[in-house]
């Protein structure tokens, strides 16, 4: 049943027809009894004001400046645990009004920050993998597998993608290194790199290659491949099996994408648009394509990012500035700036809902919708711009329907790992893990039942 | 290279760099300390224990919450070698009279003179122990290097697709190493931020890949920083299909398509005539020989093809396509033979190394050959190869890749300096750093084609500017009478330099320009930059707790020079020790304003205050006594810059076993006068470009 309230979320783009039309059919890909659980995480650089964004905070001192690496709130935080309804909104959390039923708001995760790099340098790159700090050897990084890429060997194990990584980085210069620019590691040094271009991400999805072209080549380069291994150093031999699992991974795909070949047909998304996007518009854009993903099962895991960490460079907020601004270097001023800083705390969160009206628009074939079926996160690797903490970070949990509890504000007590997030979400999605990196135990009340 | 935290850091916020001090603002000579300093003066051997005891482990004890996080007070003659990096830190902090800091009892000069030559016999020692180079991991090509190498494969007449990271781009073909002298006229265009990007001939129906990131302090070859996904390899796949199947991939752009895609005599025997071809281009293609099963494959893929009817061109693009998405092609690597740890590279290795490190690409027949026969290696077949490499005109892509990388100037691209304020820098819809980043650019190629001394580049006694920018100089123009403003060949015109205030890398416009904000100069971004950059000592990063300093001064502060700001904004004591090294370097350069041009007081009418200390030895009043101060410690910059060179040439960070390589480099190039041949050749001669290393695996020796 199409419920036409739901499909004006459908317009993207101020109107224009970019229509998903509701297709059970191609969401279940022949598996019309069981619903398959998605994971989600919508990424924001940079920390948030924390007076805006966290409920007991509104009156709490302004960070001074860069802050450096004072790495605690300024405010005093609970440090016990809590679980209540989510019931008066923060003005940061405000547009999430519609959704507060369907969404649970958790505080008082930290991370470990192992010295050696830039302070921002390991806010996104490591926010994922939350690895103990000092026991990735040869690197800087507390750097491993990241969880979607650990959620997808169980439940992308299906799809053409086992994963798909978004960013909304239209930065043209090179100012940062990679670990900047990216929470998607297939492991340590193996970067899981994004796509920035929707038009790019469009081809991948829907351009659908013919197998066979690539098939003979593949079966030539992989027996050089084989013959080179046996000429490499240990350690590079462990790097080289990028080659090996990136081929596999391509046939893979190649051979999924051909099976759903007729039923991707029937989605009628336009080709991106080659001309500059106003911000907004970019984001949402590249969200779509998150969802359609998500939606027609070519992927049930996807990273988003909606920003670089970092990165000084200006960005145009078409809909709130006149002038280019740099989210950084306003994070560094709040004394100053804290009121636009808020704007672009809110707008981010107005993406995140608008992501999470897009999902809940999708029906399923068992009543429920997308987003009742996707674990949709809601997170930044740092607490506070200014102060650089990577404790008490700002998190929430979207969707998951009836596996998890919704409309909770749960306060964890102080010293909770944000690894506890990441065990709890695989063993919502099924994901038979004893723990998670760094984690110490689960986050029991964000589960419906004990799992 | 970085150095372990051993100092004291602070750090301005906006500005969100620190930097270790390289200067210090005054030469405020320090209270004489009590008793200790005479007493080690008084002992003919420097103990290393009671140098530390009596100067260092105050704020360096073990314990809670040791200063910049380095705990010093177990640390003796016996284990200062057990981590290397901490004894390079060490001298490093020592040489560059960066501890102890300001405010504490000074090192006796003798003392530290002694202390640094025991420490670093203790780390040649220990180096030479170890035996254990740094492993340069296996790669893959970055975007630049595969552009360049598929051009070289097939010997094209246009490029693969268009490279906005190459920075410089050549009109009328000006860049002639072999000449060894620089046009006085040159026309180029800027890639970034011109007009010229679409005009190049290329390969119709190609799509790149996205530019590569480069490393933090390093650069955009580096091995972290080049793994592959599905989503490359699948790039890497449609690449190969889309680059041999492009309408423009015919006998006009393709040079080797005679002796490769067209059909043999039918006399000939194709069998044959497909071996011979595939093995002579496979030998190019992955840079040593072919083994004759690998050669067996690939003919086979042909004959398959044939034998479907596929017409002859077209089944050997399709081989071509597939060797050119084979790891044979796409990485990087040295082999291991799993015997030895550290060994000398082989020759094709090292044919490799010279080729990727000069050219961004693959060796050319010349270097497979001499690897052939084995004679590479050879110190004056070397040297001969590296003669001839540095007049090749593929020379360029060095110069498309490491200056402009080694100056960070792609941070110029985003510099937009206040429209109200400084509206001359606007141009029809352009900006004037589109000119601005030219200008070093230029300088280094024709450095480096004239084989000049690698101190022009803090001093040059001429340069390469147009008409526009010579008008945007303002009172440091040499000859600023024509105006024009090209945006797509631009006339660059060679200017000989009095005045020193301008000429060089440093005080040029865009330097300035991209190391400002909108509104103002930043100085400690500047300083920050000259450490990395001239000092290849780059700031650790910002740990501190200073709040930030506003673009516009704050209310009642309007009347205070940036330095005065500065100095309000550091108040606390804890800050200030620190701020005084961290600040003079950038402050140095305070007499050019955010856009480049010559100041002498501030728009407050305050006079710019820009006098310091460099490395505590030498005061300077203005920014030819700072050149002058540079220069005095050029040893120190030529190991800096051939620093930053080996780690580009090896794609990796260097370790404390390279330095020692870097002194002797250093002490060699200056007894040529500096010369920066004799700079890149005494790389391409150093033992890390020529030895191979693999960390040693205790047992299992893997999959």
């Amino acid at each position: 049943m199409i419920r036409t309230n739901r499909r004006c979320f459908l317009r993207g783009l101020g109107g224009a027809s970019l229509s998903l039309p509701w297709m059970p059919s191609i969401a279940m890909a022949g598996k019309a009894d069981s619903v398959p659980m998605r994971m989600a995480h919508f990424y924001v650089p940079i920390g948030v004001v924390r007076r805006g964004f966290f409920p007991g905070e509104s009156d709490d001192v302004i960070p001074k400046g860069n802050l450096g690496n004072v790495m605690k709130s300024l405010g005093k935080q609970n440090p016990f645990a809590s679980d209540d309804p989510l019931d008066r909104l923060t003005p940061t959390l405000e547009p999430l009004e519609p959704f507060k039923h369907k969404v649970n708001l958790i505080t008082g995760m930290d991370r470990t920050f192992q010295q050696g790099t830039d302070v921002h340098a390991q806010c996104a790159s490591c926010y994922l993998s939350s690895a103990v700090p000092y026991t990735v050897e040869g690197t800087a990084w507390p750097l491993d597998r990241t969880l979607d890429h650990l959620v997808a060997d169980h439940i992308g194990t299906e799809t053409p993608f086992a994963t798909l990584e978004f960013s909304c980085n239209s930065h043209r210069d090179n100012k940062e290194s990679i670990y900047f620019d990216n929470i998607s590691w297939y492991g340590t040094g193996h970067l899981a790199p994004s796509i920035r271009d929707p038009r790019k991400m469009y081809h991948r999805l829907f351009s659908t290659q013919e197998i066979d072209r690539y098939r003979d080549v593949t079966d030539l380069v992989l027996e050089d491949a084989r013959d080179l291994k046996m000429h490499l150093g240990y350690e590079d031999r462990h790097k080289f099996a990028e080659y090996f699992d990136s081929i596999r991974a391509i046939e893979i795909q190649m051979d999924r994408l051909e099976k759903m070949k007729s039923q991707l047909s029937r989605v009628r998304l336009d080709e991106p648009p080659e001309a500059y996007l106003p911000r907004g518009e970019y984001i949402r854009l590249m969200g779509d394509l998150m969802v359609v993903a998500l939606q027609t099962g070519l992927t049930n895991v996807a990273t988003f990012m909606v920003g670089p960490e970092r990165w000084d460079t200006p960005f145009k907020f078409e809909s709130l500035f006149d002038q280019p601004r740099s989210h950084h270097q306003m994070s560094h001023n709040q004394t100053k700036m804290i009121d636009d800083l808020l704007k672009v705390d809110r707008f981010h969160m107005e993406q995140y809902v608008y992501l999470l009206e897009k999902m809940d628009a999708i029906e399923q074939a068992d009543g429920s919708t997308l987003l009742d079926n996707t674990l949709f996160t809601y997170g930044s690797g740092l607490g506070d711009g200014s102060t650089h903490q990577y404790n008490d970070l700002p998190i929430v949990v979207g969707g998951g329907g009836k596996r998890v509890a919704s409309g909770r504000h749960i306060n964890m007590p102080e010293g909770t790992p944000l690894a506890n997030l990441w065990l709890t979400q695989a063993r919502l999605l099924g994901v038979p893990m004893p723990r998670f990196a760094d984690s110490n135990g689960m986050i029991d009340a964000l589960m419906a039942e004990r799992i | 290279m970085r150095n372990a935290p051993l100092r004291c850091i602070e750090f301005v916020a906006i500005l969100a760099l620190t930097f270790g001090s390289i200067l210090t603002v005054e030469s405020t000579p320090a209270s004489e300390p009590e008793g200790t300093a005479a007493d080690a003066l008084a002992n003919p051997v420097v103990s290393l224990e009671s140098v530390l005891q009596s100067h260092c482990v105050k704020c360096h004890a073990s314990g809670e919450d040791p200063a910049g996080d380095v705990a010093l007070s177990e640390v003796n003659a016996g284990n200062v070698a057990d981590d290397l990096d901490r004894l390079q830190s060490l001298i490093d902090v020592l040489d560059l009279e960066e501890m102890p800091p300001e405010d504490e009892p000074a090192l006796p000069t003798e003392m530290r003179q002694e202390l640094l030559a025991e420490l670093q016999a203790r780390l040649r020692a220990a180096v030479a122990v170890s035996n254990q180079a740094p492993h340069t991991p296996i790669r893959r090509m970055n975007r630049f290097q595969y552009n360049n190498a598929v051009v070289d494969l097939f010997d094209l007449k246009c490029i693969v697709f268009t490279l906005p990271e190459r920075m410089l781009r050549e009109h009328r073909g000006y860049f002639q190493p072999a000449s060894g002298k620089m046009p006085d006229e040159v026309y180029a265009g800027s890639r970034p931020l011109g007009k010229s990007q679409m005009i190049e001939s290329r390969l119709a129906g190609v799509a790149a890949f996205p530019q590569d990131l480069r490393a933090e302090h390093g650069y955009d070859n580096q091995a972290d920083h080049l793994s592959l996904s599905p989503l490359l390899m699948e790039s890497f796949l449609k690449l190969g299909q889309s680059i041999t199947e492009s309408p423009d991939f015919n006998s006009k752009n393709v040079g080797m398509w005679e002796s490769f895609f067209v059909a043999p005599q039918p006399e000939a025997d194709l069998e044959l005539e497909v071996r011979k071809r595939l093995s002579s281009f496979l030998t190019r293609a992955f840079r040593r020989p072919v083994g004759d099963a690998q050669l067996d494959r690939y003919c086979e893929f042909v004959q398959r093809k044939l034998a479907r009817g596929t017409d002859f061109p077209t089944a050997m693009k399709a081989v071509a396509a597939a060797a050119i998405s084979s790891p044979r092609f796409l990485y990087l690597y040295d082999t291991s033979d799993e015997k030895q740890s550290v060994s000398q590279v082989d020759d094709y290795e090292l044919a490799s190394r010279l080729s990727f490190f000069l050219w961004g690409s693959l060796p050319d027949q010349a270097l497979l050959d001499l690897a052939a026969e084995g004679r590479l290696h050879q110190r004056d077949v070397l040297t001969e190869q590296f003669e001839r490499m540095i007049r090749d005109r593929k020379l360029k892509r060095f110069c498309d890749s490491f200056p402009s990388q080694w100056l960070q100037l792609e941070r110029i691209i985003s510099s937009v300096p206040n429209r109200e304020h400084f509206p001359q820098f606007y141009f029809l819809k352009y900006r004037d750093s589109m000119h601005m980043m030219l200008e070093p650019l230029l300088l280094f190629e024709t450095v480096l084609i004239e084989n000049q001394p690698i101190t022009q580049l803090i001093d040059s006694d001429f340069t390469y500017r147009s008409d526009l920018l010579e008008n945007a100089y303002g009172e440091l123009a040499v000859d600023p009478k024509r105006n024009g403003g090209g945006v797509q060949a631009i006339r660059f015109r060679r200017l000989p330099i009095q005045d020193r205030r301008t000429g060089g890398v440093i005080t040029n416009a865009a330097v300035m320009t991209m190391t400002s904000g909108p509104e103002r100069t930043q100085p400690i971004t500047r300083g920050a930059w000259l450490a990395s950059v001239v000092f290849n000592n780059p700031p650790e990063p910002p740990p501190a707790d200073v709040p930030a300093l506003g673009e516009k001064p704050a209310e009642g502060e309007e009347h205070l020079t940036l330095r005065e700001r500065l100095a309000m904004h550091r108040k606390r004591s804890d800050c200030k020790g620190c701020h005084e090294q961290i600040d003079p370097l950038g402050f140095a350069l305070e007499n050019f304003n955010p856009v480049g041009g010559w100041r002498d007081e501030y728009e407050n009418g305050r006079k710019v205050d820009m006098a310091g200390t460099l490395l505590r030895k030498h005061p300077f009043e203005n920014v030819v006594e700072f050149k002058d101060a540079l220069l005095a410690e050029k040893d120190r910059f030529t190991e800096a810059l051939a620093g930053h060179l080996l780690t580009f040439a090896l794609a990796r960070p260097l370790s404390a076993s390279d330095r020692l390589t870097l002194d002797e480099i250093a002490a060699t190039v200056a007894t040529d006068e500096y010369r920066i041949h004799t700079l890149l050749r005494q790389i391409v001669l150093s033992e890390p470009f020529q030895t191979k290393s693999f960390p040693q695996v205790a047992s299992n020796p893997g999959p």
